[in-house]
């Protein structure tokens, strides 16, 4: 009698258990199916040419996504350019002062931008920027991505400042170190992993964004460097000749989905590199 | 670490600014249609090739296109309808038409055996009123002599998103359909009494394709491209045409197009004429000469236009596009020398 209670009990365990397991193991299903299917439709596109190469007219084979490769590329540096200074010292500002009227509007602000959807960003940096200058740019690109990227690298800064040790600043401050200088010489440092990390998941978020772009970056046949005129990123190309009506423009679109799938999960996995690498242990 | 990013930051802006000192003003913005896209990237692709001119044309909506022009960030809009004149009261300057092609709607729809059914107006317009249900209605058979048709209902499929070619689709009705014109009428969306949304014409042409017993509206070349049963539909004069280059051309080859050039030609006179046939218009200031723009680029926008309408008409056939008609090219020509630069008329120096 007692025996029976508890091996029905051991199997209640192992059931609950392995039921997890199950679960956890059906919500990867999807991501693997998602990098099965666009591996299997756009690699064979993939060449030398593809990456090297403009896009041709429908109807002509051949062509690549050199334009949109440039463009994503300039794109996350112009919105790095811009958040990852304000992100860091923000994020290093509320870990400093945690407690306080303005930290706390400080940290509501920035929750409240990490939840803005990132079409409304794209609405607001064409509105202050597009009509301002009267044309579509890389630069308002940037600054669209730029706004969706601050949260994430405030809030990566913040979090790991915090971990640091007080008695680690105080011992710096006790040795007769500025303020400033203890900021950039041993609380930064430490934390820089966390940092680091938070500005690559940051970069991998935004270069998959397409929403925003639409009415920033808005888009061009051709490579431009100019940050005054419009440029292309991989996620408007996808979104274009994935909506055309002719293969030949489909099968960029699904090649060009490889490559940023390939980009963001090499960001992924280069943020968990560094975070086994470089984590600082106290 | 930080130190390589950060020069590697510093030496692209240096160098995107060095470039951009070089490329100058030889870029042309524009925006518009989705329908056209296809066929201006060719014809672009080719321009930028013969004279270093890069064009850049998003297709981001006939609507889209009209608004950036209307918030001068463009340098022309591109739209498969024509602006109303309350619209072009609200616009910053005067606003002109420039037909550039000709495209054409098609009913297209799923059935077994792929028969190529013939439509009458009065019968589309039921259809699409929700009056006709079924495939084996008595007034389909009537036109369809010999072909067995199901006894199944019709599902009914449309655009759910702001389009041209619903524009073009429901002003058709209208002129067909006294019943539409007063339940429905036309626009870029209606309030649709039957049948399923789809967004773009990829959508629509998808849902038909996967829906059997489904019936619905696309752009030709969406129709053509995808293997797609197309309709034949009776005209005005009686016929039963087929659409193609010829027919679609044929309908805007009529001497009752206005100056302006703002006009659907569906319903078209023409005996020989596709009633679901109309234009695709570039969108373009008259007075180029605003927001501190140059008469360098201007005039690089006028030549642009010019050679659409003469040379890149060439490449229009090979993609399913119908070229300008002689009637029609006399129109657009006749707008694109009206355009000037503060007064200063801007072909005279030579065209392309």
């Amino acid at each position: 009698m007692v025996d029976n209670g508890v091996s029905f009990r051991i199997f209640k365990d192992n059931l609950f258990k392995w039921s997890l397991v199950l679960v956890s193991f059906l919500a990867t299903v999807p991501l693997f199916l998602i990098l099965f299917y666009v591996a299997k439709n756009g690699i064979s596109s993939f060449s030398w040419t593809f990456i090297t190469h403009l896009p041709k007219p429908p109807g002509e084979a051949g062509g690549g996504i050199l334009n949109g490769i440039v463009g994503t590329l300039l794109l996350i540096g112009w919105s790095s350019l811009l958040s990852i200074p304000l992100g860091i010292t923000l994020g290093l500002y509320l870990s400093e002062f945690r407690e306080g009227f303005f930290s706390y509007w400080v940290r509501l602000c920035i929750d409240v931008l990490q939840g803005t959807p990132s079409v409304v960003i794209g609405i607001v940096a064409y509105a202050w920027i597009v009509i301002t200058m009267g044309g579509f740019s890389l630069f308002s690109g940037g600054v669209a991505l730029s706004l969706i990227m601050v949260p994430m690298i405030v809030k990566a800064t913040e979090e790991t400042l915090k971990l640091i040790p007080s008695a680690l600043k105080e011992a710096s401050l006790a040795l007769g170190v500025s303020y400033s200088k203890t900021i950039f010489k041993v609380i930064i440092p430490s934390g820089l992993s966390g940092i680091v990390t938070g500005i690559l998941l940051g970069v991998a978020r935004v270069a998959g964004e397409t929403a925003p772009l639409l009415f920033t970056a808005f888009g061009n046949p051709f490579v431009n460097w100019n940050p005054l005129k419009p440029v292309s990123a991989l996620p408007i190309l996808i979104f274009n000749y994935a909506s055309s009506p002719f293969p030949e423009w489909h099968q960029l679109a699904w090649g060009a989905s490889l490559f940023l799938v390939t980009i963001v999960l090499l960001l992924n996995a280069v943020s968990r590199v560094v975070i086994r690498k470089w984590k600082v242990q106290f | 670490m930080k130190k390589l990013v950060l020069l590697g930051l510093v030496l692209s802006f240096l160098l995107s600014f060095v470039s951009s000192a070089k490329a100058g003003d030889s870029e042309l913005v524009g925006a518009g249609a989705t329908f056209p896209y296809p066929l201006y990237s060719k014809m672009f692709e080719v321009y930028h090739e013969k004279y270093g001119v890069s064009v850049n044309y998003q297709s981001i909506g006939s609507g889209g296109g009209q608004r950036q022009l209307l918030s001068r960030t463009v340098d022309f809009g591109a739209s498969d309808g024509f602006m109303n004149n309350d619209q072009l009261a609200k616009a910053p300057a005067k606003i002109v038409h420039i037909p550039m092609v000709l495209g054409a709607d098609v009913v297209s729809y799923n059935l077994p055996g792929r028969p190529e059914l013939r439509f009458t107006p009065d019968v589309i317009a039921d259809i699409f009123l929700g009056r006709i249900t079924q495939w084996d209605d008595a007034r389909i058979k009537a036109n369809n002599p010999g072909v067995s048709l199901p006894s199944d209902s019709i599902v009914v499929v449309h655009r759910s998103d702001g389009s041209g070619t619903t524009h073009i689709f429901t002003d058709y009705l209208c002129k067909v359909s006294h019943q539409w014109a007063s339940r429905v009428g036309e626009g870029v969306s209606v309030s649709w009494p039957v049948g399923l949304g789809a967004k773009g014409n990829e959508g629509v042409a998808g849902l038909i394709q996967q829906t059997p017993n489904s019936i619905g509206y696309v752009e030709l070349i969406y129709a053509a491209k995808n293997h797609m049963s197309i309709g034949v539909i009776k005209n005005k004069s009686g016929k039963f045409i087929h659409p193609s280059i010829s027919s679609i051309a044929a309908a805007a080859n009529i001497p009752q197009i206005p100056e302006d050039t703002r006009v659907f030609i569906t319903d078209s006179s023409a005996p020989g004429g596709y009633p679901l046939s109309g234009f695709t218009w570039i969108l373009v200031y008259q007075d180029q000469n605003y927001g501190g723009r140059s008469e360098e680029r201007a005039q690089q926008l006028v030549k642009l236009l010019w050679w659409m309408a003469h040379q890149g008409q060439q490449y229009a056939a090979s993609l399913d596009y119908v070229q300008l008609p002689q009637k029609a090219l006399t129109k657009t020509e006749k707008i694109i020398e009206s355009i000037h630069y503060g007064g200063k008329r801007l072909l005279a120096e030579g065209k392309y």
